[in-house]
């Protein structure tokens, strides 16, 4: 082995990534040669230096991000699926007719529309009758309002949304109003959790709190449950103590969840 | 890869938990800053996503993650259209240090933070084809293969970017002894 030879495989000498046949060349090559030897340990210092650079994990935001990506992929393949299937049903129930979920979707909307007024035209003290009524109308309709959302625009742009929502200092009754229904509707998580972050800066408003406690017992992401306790907590909501003692009591909830609506209780 | 292509999305769970360590730690290296790595991260498990029906069961996972990985690197360069610096403070923390001597430490971190400036001072094309060939699940094929060139003209590129490496690093040692 020649010195050009030797040198070109010194970084695979080096990781003990060279065959034995090669690895023995080498070495005889670099025992006869000082100036290849010197080259060998420079080399040998750099690449042991270089693979010992420490590197801290992550934040946690990585990791909710991804995760956020895969629930919301996640949702959409399951809204794909119930879509066509919807689509078949109404095609083989029509006996050929066009199907009727278009009509569905559009009074579905308007249902979601009147919840959201709901907010505005009630009471300024939300009784739990209207929050049980605003709770089941909630359940009933996310579905329909998800895949209409679906089919409108990505989970980038309705988080743009969102976060030119969140830097408007007096926004009117429909921005609050967009705020609680991408926290309540929306299926990507980064979206539900930046409208959740939006919101604090009005949380002095009745609606915004009622809307985060009618919103909580459907959430199933945990980030997104645990972030509405905290600001449940933060805003001194003691209403929602009925539902917190719920969550803490609920077998299925994740267990972080439910330390922290046990935790809120105390608190509160 | 190939449950998640198959629709089973809960696997690319563990694919996160398994592969984020290693491609972040190299995003790290490259880009010298940890914010920039942490986004482009998260670009290479979305793209998984998005384009898990390409997918196929030819190579090694791990050979197409970088493969997306050095694309979403591009496009991030390409969109902040300003190469990326040697220097973050956050990235040059090692807690391995900490169970030692204050002064050994000290002196580990002065290091780190000397071979990273070497590191910031090689071309992105040396620092990626460097960096690519320290990955120990990555052979030379594969490397050849994500670079889009022969397995002669990776080990080659490889050894001079160490060469060079090596010569900034050393002089830069040579500069800071009292």
């Amino acid at each position: 082995m020649n010195c050009q030879s030797c040198r070109e495989h010194m970084a695979e000498l080096a990781d003990a990534r060279l065959d034995e046949t090669g690895a023995a060349a080498a070495r005889a090559h670099i025992e006869g040669c000082a100036e290849c030897r010197a080259e060998f340990e420079s080399l040998s210092l750099t690449l042991g230096a270089l693979d010992a650079l420490p590197c801290r994990p992550p934040s946690h935001r990585l990791r909710a991000g991804v995760v956020g990506h895969i629930e919301t992929e996640k949702l959409t393949q399951r809204n794909r699926a119930a879509w066509a299937s919807s689509i078949r049903s109404a095609a083989e129930g029509s006996g050929g007719r066009r199907s009727s979920w278009l009509p569905a979707i559009l009074s579905a909307l308007g249902a979601a529309a009147l919840v959201v007024l709901g907010f505005f035209a009630g009471e300024r003290t939300a009784t739990q009758r209207q929050l049980a009524e605003l709770r089941a109308k909630v359940d009933t309709m996310g579905q329909l309002v998800e895949q209409s959302v679906l089919q409108k625009r990505t989970a980038g742009d309705r988080l743009e949304t969102v976060l030119t929502a969140a830097t408007v200092r007096k926004p009117d009754e429909r921005a609050i109003d967009g705020l609680i229904n991408s926290m309540a509707f929306d299926p990507s998580v980064n979206v539900r959790l930046n409208a959740l972050t939006a919101l604090y800066s009005h949380a002095d408003q009745e609606v915004v709190r009622a809307g985060v406690l009618a919103c909580l017992p459907r959430e199933s992401n945990p980030l997104v449950q645990i972030s509405m306790i905290d600001f449940l907590v933060a805003t001194k909501a003691r209403e929602a103590s009925p539902e917190l003692a719920k969550l803490v009591g609920d077998d299925r909830a994740d267990a972080d969840v439910r330390d922290s609506a046990r935790r809120a209780i105390t608190l509160l | 890869m190939l449950a998640v292509r198959d629709g089973n999305l809960d696997c690319m769970g563990e694919l996160f938990e398994r592969h984020h360590g290693p491609l972040f730690g190299y995003l790290t290296k490259l880009t010298g800053n940890r914010a920039s790595a942490e986004d482009i991260s998260q670009t290479v498990f979305q793209r998984m996503l998005k384009y898990r029906h390409t997918y196929r069961d030819e190579g090694s996972f791990t050979a197409w993650m970088y493969h997306l990985a050095r694309r979403c690197a591009s496009d991030h360069y390409r969109k902040s259209s300003s190469a990326p610096v040697g220097m973050d403070s956050a990235a040059l923390e090692a807690h391995a240090d900490d169970a030692r001597g204050a002064d050994e430490a000290a002196a580990s971190r002065d290091d780190h933070a000397l071979l990273h400036r070497a590191l910031g001072r090689l071309d992105r094309d040396d620092r990626e084809v460097l960096l690519l060939s320290r990955l120990q699940e990555l052979s030379f094929v594969e490397v050849a293969g994500i670079l889009e060139c022969s397995v002669g003209a990776a080990r080659v590129r490889a050894h001079r970017a160490l060469k060079t490496l090596r010569d900034h690093y050393f002089q830069m040692q040579k500069e800071t002894l009292p």
